[in-house]
């Protein structure tokens, strides 16, 4: 179908979705935008749409690691954001599924060849 | 000749560009006349130097002017500028205004972001609102408060400075004069915002106050060196160094004299026009009094005359001068003598030297008084004082003023001193004065020990100040000795 892409994006600060919303709708891509780990579940449930997703660690416990392993079975490749540069939460990410552990701030440019890359995969 | 080529007529213009005005009184003048029109200006300082001031005044003195100017501010809110230039007393009318500062909701509504960097975020918007706005009203003058704050939106030293570049291009290409400031810390170096303008004005906080001083000027002179900069309830303004020489006018040599015959044989006719004179003596010898002669002298051929008196008030000065006959009062009414007290600590080197400029060009003074250098040195703030003071008494001796200088020797007897250390090299003249031992009476002499326009008498006379005026004796000659204090009488009728 030639809909637009759907990239689903979890954080817990609003004004970080807003501007990730922009820029992607930007590139032609739509964002579903969730801020909570209820919402997050609930996007997963109704995934089929959904290309890629953002996960931005910054404000969640390790709850966030089992829905990284249901990304990974539902076959949504994802991307996991951290807020520093840490080995451990490196290899938390790597080992649940996580494409690539990215650390804040994002190069936009960079962002938007990596995400149209994991489309390309799954296409 | 080939008068309509485009070089020649490129150099004429090069040649006398005119000049915009930063509305500062004295700065147009360290900047020989003013800013050059369309070019970028850099304005860098510490917080509080009068950075945001001096744009403000720029931009006034264009609106006064009819121009369209536009003030873009990316650190204060349009109303707190505005209330601070109106505290000042500057008109803002006719200044338009680009409010880029953040609100109160970024910190309020937590609006805050780390996702991606501001770079990547706010560039955006504040390159497009400042186009859109500089498109509207094609400013004649732009002042941009400040440069550094859009380092934070480039992603690196290179970006930021192609964005600057490109901007600064923009702005001038729509003929605008352009003037940004700087926050120059170690911790944001900004050299390179140096390298990009045309011109280059620090601001900063001195010992003796603030100070301002063009740092470079493309295409034109300046004035260097650090000036004064005062900022009042009245606005900001400078006062430019006084370099000794370059006001300097052709002076027919012309001898003024004391009115006291014995003094003006010593000096052979008296003192010349537009000289230095240094008096020189223990306390309570008459320097000041013999210079007041030379006033009262003046003052007869209606030439006005002032005194800047460091230690003494005005009204004991005065008083004294009654009592030994010279009217001071009188000259005071008819114009020809002003004593001015200059109050301790509060003035720069370069503000005592605007007060004397201003009497020597505007009301005329032809014999300038400084009593004491001692006292100048301890009343003024700062460093370098009698560097200070050269550059003062030679500029107002180029301008043809007589400039008499009193220097307080502290060796009451004992061998002889001249003057204070460092002062005599400036003097023209040297006039002493010494306590003498004669005949186991202290008495005072007067002696010449340099005249570098004529002639003088070698010999010592005594000098006595009583209520009918100076008394100068004739030549001691039957006393030798004088300089160490100790005279032997001649006859040597000692008395024991």
């Amino acid at each position: 179908m030639p809909d637009r892409p759907v990239v689903l994006a979890l954080d817990r600060n609003r004004r970080n979705l807003e501007l990730l919303t922009e820029f992607l709708n930007r590139e032609g891509i739509d964002v579903r935008a969730t801020m909570s780990i209820e919402e997050l579940d609930q996007a997963i449930e109704e995934a089929d749409t959904v290309s890629v997703a953002l996960l931005d660690l910054a404000g969640f416990d390790r709850s966030i690691w089992a829905r990284c392993e249901r990304l990974q079975e539902a076959g949504i490749p994802f991307l996991v954001i951290s807020p520093r540069q840490s080995v451990q939460l490196y290899q938390d990410g790597l080992s649940r599924g996580a494409r690539a552990v990215l650390v804040k701030p994002l190069g936009a440019r960079e962002l938007i060849a990596l995400i149209r890359g994991l489309m390309a995969d799954r296409a | 000749m080939c008068e309509g080529s485009v070089a020649t007529r490129a150099l004429r213009l090069d040649a006398a560009p005119t000049r915009a005005s930063t509305g500062i009184p004295g700065l147009d003048e360290v900047l020989d006349g003013g800013l050059i029109p369309q070019r970028s200006y850099l304005v860098r300082g510490g917080p509080g130097t009068g950075k945001t001031t001096l744009g403000l005044h720029f931009l006034a003195a264009g609106a006064s002017r009819g121009e369209s100017v536009l003030f873009i501010s990316l650190t204060e809110s349009e109303e707190v500028v505005r209330q601070n230039a109106a505290a000042m007393g500057l008109d803002l009318t006719g200044v338009a205004f680009l409010d880029l500062s953040p609100t109160a909701d970024y910190f309020v509504e937590a609006e805050s972001y780390d996702l991606f960097s501001p770079a990547d975020v706010e560039r955006e918007p504040v390159t497009q609102g400042i186009v859109a706005r500089v498109r509207e009203l094609t400013p004649r003058r732009v002042f941009v408060d400040s440069m550094s704050q859009l380092r934070y939106l480039a992603r690196d030293a290179f970006q930021y400075r192609k964005q600057v570049v490109s901007f600064l291009r923009f702005l001038m290409q729509l003929e605008a004069t352009v003037l940004f400031a700087s926050e120059a810390g170690s911790e944001a170096p900004d050299e390179d915002l140096q390298f990009l303008s045309d011109g280059v004005m620090e601001l900063r906080f001195t010992p003796r106050g603030r100070a301002a001083s063009i740092v470079k000027f493309r295409g034109s002179g300046f004035v260097s060196g650090w000036h004064a900069l005062r900022i009042s309830p009245g606005g900001m303004r400078v006062f430019p160094r006084l370099v000794p020489g370059n006001l300097s006018e052709e002076m027919p040599t012309e001898t003024i004299p004391s009115g006291v015959p014995e003094l003006d044989e010593l000096l052979h006719g008296g003192l010349q026009r537009g000289t230095i004179t240094v008096l020189a003596g223990p306390t309570g010898t008459g320097k000041t009094t013999v210079g007041l002669l030379f006033m009262k002298e003046a003052a007869g051929r209606g030439e006005r005359s002032v005194v800047y008196t460091f230690e003494e008030e005005p009204e004991v000065l005065m008083r004294r001068a009654e009592a030994i006959n010279i009217p001071v009062k009188a000259m005071v009414e008819r114009n020809t003598l002003e004593v001015v007290k200059v109050e301790p600590l509060r003035f720069s080197p370069d503000e005592f030297g605007h007060m004397v400029r201003e009497e020597v060009e505007n009301r005329g003074a032809r014999i300038v008084m400084i009593d004491s250098v001692a006292g100048y040195r301890l009343s003024l703030r700062g460093t370098d004082l009698v560097a200070h003071l050269h550059a003062l008494a030679k500029y107002t001796a180029n301008r043809g003023v007589t400039v008499l200088l009193v220097s307080e020797v502290e060796a009451i007897t004992g061998d002889f001193r001249a003057t204070e250390v460092g002062i005599s090299y400036m003097a023209d003249n040297i006039i002493f004065f010494r306590y003498i031992e004669l005949r186991g009476e202290l008495r005072k002499a007067i002696g010449v020990l340099k005249m570098r326009l004529s002639d003088f008498e070698r010999t010592l006379r005594e000098i006595g100040i009583t209520r009918y005026g100076v008394k100068v004796g004739r030549p001691l000659t039957h006393v030798r000795g004088i300089l160490s204090g100790r005279t032997p009488w001649d006859g040597s009728e000692d008395e024991d």
